[in-house]
């Protein structure tokens, strides 16, 4: 038994590895992905961060749960390298000082306003086709699967990061999405429902603890 | 000297003499990217008893650039497919000499000759008909038996000039360059106008993307030949018995790439309401830069993310509107909703990279801050303008106090608090202490 143990390791690597490669080949492959901020939920997503090149969506039922901080970080850290960060007619103004409080830099805020949701969605794919474009950020009030397709298609193209902000009945729908994440506000945070991570495993839970600044800690521990 | 001569036919249909001259020059400012010298002759300038149709005719002089271009012949491949793009049929030849590069246009084969010696075979068996004589010339010596250039070429200089006149001899020695045959050199204007006339009305500002089209590669052109580049240029629509419609049309970064300049009139043109028929287009530019030298960067990609950066801008805001693209900023004032304002986003370069694990670590510190430092907390998200509530949620922290403004006229007297609604989304809500009513006025999203 002793002398079969390595090499039914050794075939556990390589399956490992022919899996990682599928999930690659699946993903488009060169797209990498930014580190979310918070280690546990790095863990729980499929190329260890949010997807690059790939849509995002935000399912919620309420506003003011915790989703901006959820992605701040990973914003922070593309504006940081040079990075546009696109607000295609955001609900509400995003708040400069607070902004630039957490880390991001203002010269790297771009604000779009349109007058219909045909603009909003031409506006989102010219920005996330822009290889200057870090992320883009939007709230459609409704979308269809062929303009989410498209969505995608241009995220891909310019290798930026997609996040829509859905209400919560939009679970129900099937989404072409690589990533669709379900928020729920908590009394002390904020959970997260991974309903769907494309090349991973989808029914996972996060809990995040607003309060508490373990996760952020840990977090400058990994980048140093 | 080796002269190109451009024979356009298609041109003599423009409505008249004045809108052929229009079109020659804004082809002669296009053509001016290859070469120094560029001159034309109109349709009602060439010989009159001919007997052929007459047509412009362009002449471009490539033999001082073949250094730069490389072979004469290849650069005339190029400039054709360049005008059939343009879509402009025509007929091009290559001689030692103007007056033979344009004798060349007429003939249907064989229309490049580089050297003298080369022109004067080609010349040879061609019929008398194609020289620019008077027909009483041309029917004298067909009358005293001669029948192909040559023959006319082989004849002594003298007994010409006395049975004809010294015009002849000067001609044909121009013809086969023996003689200098100066052209007037036209020279490139400092204001771009380029006005382009339709034979009927348009309806449809679809329709005008033809003419658009071919209007912006000449810009290109004449913008090639200047080595320069525009921001700003404007677009005028011409209606029958109406003002103008103007559409100015500004990039953020100079540039002079007629697919960019195309994409954007394109938004422009499909956004806008005619308010009549179009009759004609006209293209003006009177402000030019230095050319950006675009320098590649082996280390970064930065020059390359502001140009691809400033197109969008320049996409979005021909789209949506000047106003539609703005940036934000920080502002000196207590009162929340004055400690923001719009401003007006322009690319930025990005700064020499910091080590990465100091960035990280600025970044978590930074981020730490709403919660560890003594700085009041704001949320990232405002409402634009406060709305009532009736009754305040559940409060977690506060109040803290706001009082400011009393010296312009919007004075506020606020405590705000943080507070936590059924489900569990966070509000940042403010008492007003002179009426005592609530207001939501920002979300901790």
């Amino acid at each position: 038994m002793a002398a079969v143990r390595p090499s039914v390791l050794a075939h556990a690597a390589t399956l490992e590895r022919l899996a990682q490669l599928c999930r690659r080949t699946e993903d488009g492959g060169r797209q990498g992905a930014i580190v979310t901020g918070y280690r546990e939920l790095d863990a729980l997503l499929p190329r260890g961060g949010w997807p690059l090149g790939s849509i995002v969506e935000l399912l919620s039922a309420a506003t003011g749960v915790g989703e901006l901080s959820l992605l701040l970080p990973a914003l922070c850290h593309l504006a940081q390298t040079g990075r546009t960060i696109v607000w295609i007619a955001p609900p509400y103004v995003p708040y400069a000082p607070a902004l630039a409080l957490r880390g991001l830099p203002l010269e790297r805020v771009l604000i779009i306003h349109t007058r219909s949701t045909q603009e909003s969605l031409w506006a989102a794919e010219q920005a996330l086709r822009c290889p200057a474009v870090g992320a883009a950020l939007g709230w459609p009030a409704q979308i269809v699967d062929k303009n989410l397709r498209r969505l995608q298609l241009a995220a891909e193209a310019g290798g930026s990061l997609g996040i829509l902000h859905r209400p919560a009945e939009a679970a129900a729908e099937a989404s072409p999405a690589a990533l669709r994440l379900q928020l729920q506000g908590l009394a002390d945070g904020l959970r997260l429902h991974i309903l769907k991570a494309r090349g991973g495993r989808g029914g996972l839970q996060w809990h995040w603890r607003r309060s508490d600044v373990v996760a952020v800690h840990s977090f400058a521990g990994a980048g140093a | 000297m080796l002269w190109l001569c451009i024979r356009l036919p298609a041109l003599v249909h423009e409505a008249n003499a004045a809108s052929e001259r229009a079109a020659l020059e804004r082809l002669a400012a296009w053509a001016y990217q290859w070469t120094s010298w560029v001159s034309y002759r109109l349709s009602a300038e060439a010989p009159q008893d001919l007997g052929l149709p007459p047509a412009p005719l362009l002449w471009l002089e490539l033999g001082a650039g073949r250094s730069l271009f490389g072979e004469p012949t290849a650069l005339l491949a190029q400039i054709a497919a360049a005008l059939t793009h343009l879509g402009y049929s025509h007929t091009c030849a290559l001689a030692p000499s103007p007056t033979a590069a344009a004798l060349l246009t007429r003939v249907s084969e064989q229309r490049c000759t580089l050297t003298r010696a080369q022109l004067r075979a080609r010349l040879t068996p061609l019929p008398l008909s194609l020289l620019e004589l008077p027909a009483a010339t041309v029917t004298a010596l067909r009358a005293a038996g001669l029948r192909c250039i040559g023959e006319l070429l082989a004849l002594p200089a003298a007994a010409l000039a006395r049975r004809f006149g010294p015009e002849i001899c000067l001609y044909l020695a121009r013809l086969t360059a023996q003689v200098s045959d100066p052209r007037p050199a036209w020279r490139l204007p400092p204001v771009y106008r380029a006005r382009c006339e339709f034979g009927q009305d348009l309806h449809e500002t679809g329709m005008l993307l033809f003419s658009l089209q071919r209007l912006l590669l000449e810009f290109q052109g004449y913008l090639r030949a200047r080595d320069c580049a525009v921001q700003r240029f404007t677009l005028e629509l011409e209606h029958p018995r109406r003002p103008v419609t103007t559409l100015t049309i500004g990039l953020c970064a100079p540039t002079r790439a007629a697919a960019q300049f195309l994409l954007l009139a394109r938004e422009r043109l499909h956004e806008l309401a005619l308010p009549a028929p179009v009759r004609a287009l006209a293209l003006t530019a009177g402000e030019f830069t230095a050319a950006a030298i675009g320098q590649i960067d082996g280390f970064s990609n930065q020059t390359q993310q502001l140009d691809e950066l400033g197109q969008l801008l320049d996409r979005l805001r021909a789209r949506l509107g000047e106003n539609a693209v703005r940036g934000i900023g920080w502002q000196a004032d207590h009162r929340p909703e004055r400690a923001w304002a719009q401003t007006d986003f322009a690319p930025e370069p990005h700064p020499p990279r910091a080590p990465a694990a100091a960035a990280t670590a600025s970044l978590a510190a930074a981020y730490n801050d709403a919660a560890c430092s003594d700085a009041p907390a704001r949320p990232c998200a405002l409402l634009a303008s406060p709305q009532p509530l009736a009754a305040p949620p559940q409060l977690l922290t506060g109040p803290e106090r706001i009082e400011s403004g009393w010296w312009d006229g919007t004075d506020a007297r606020r405590d705000y608090y943080i507070a936590r609604t059924a489900d569990n989304a966070r509000l940042w809500i403010f008492r007003d202490r002179r009426e005592g009513r609530w207001y939501l006025h920002g979300l901790w999203v």
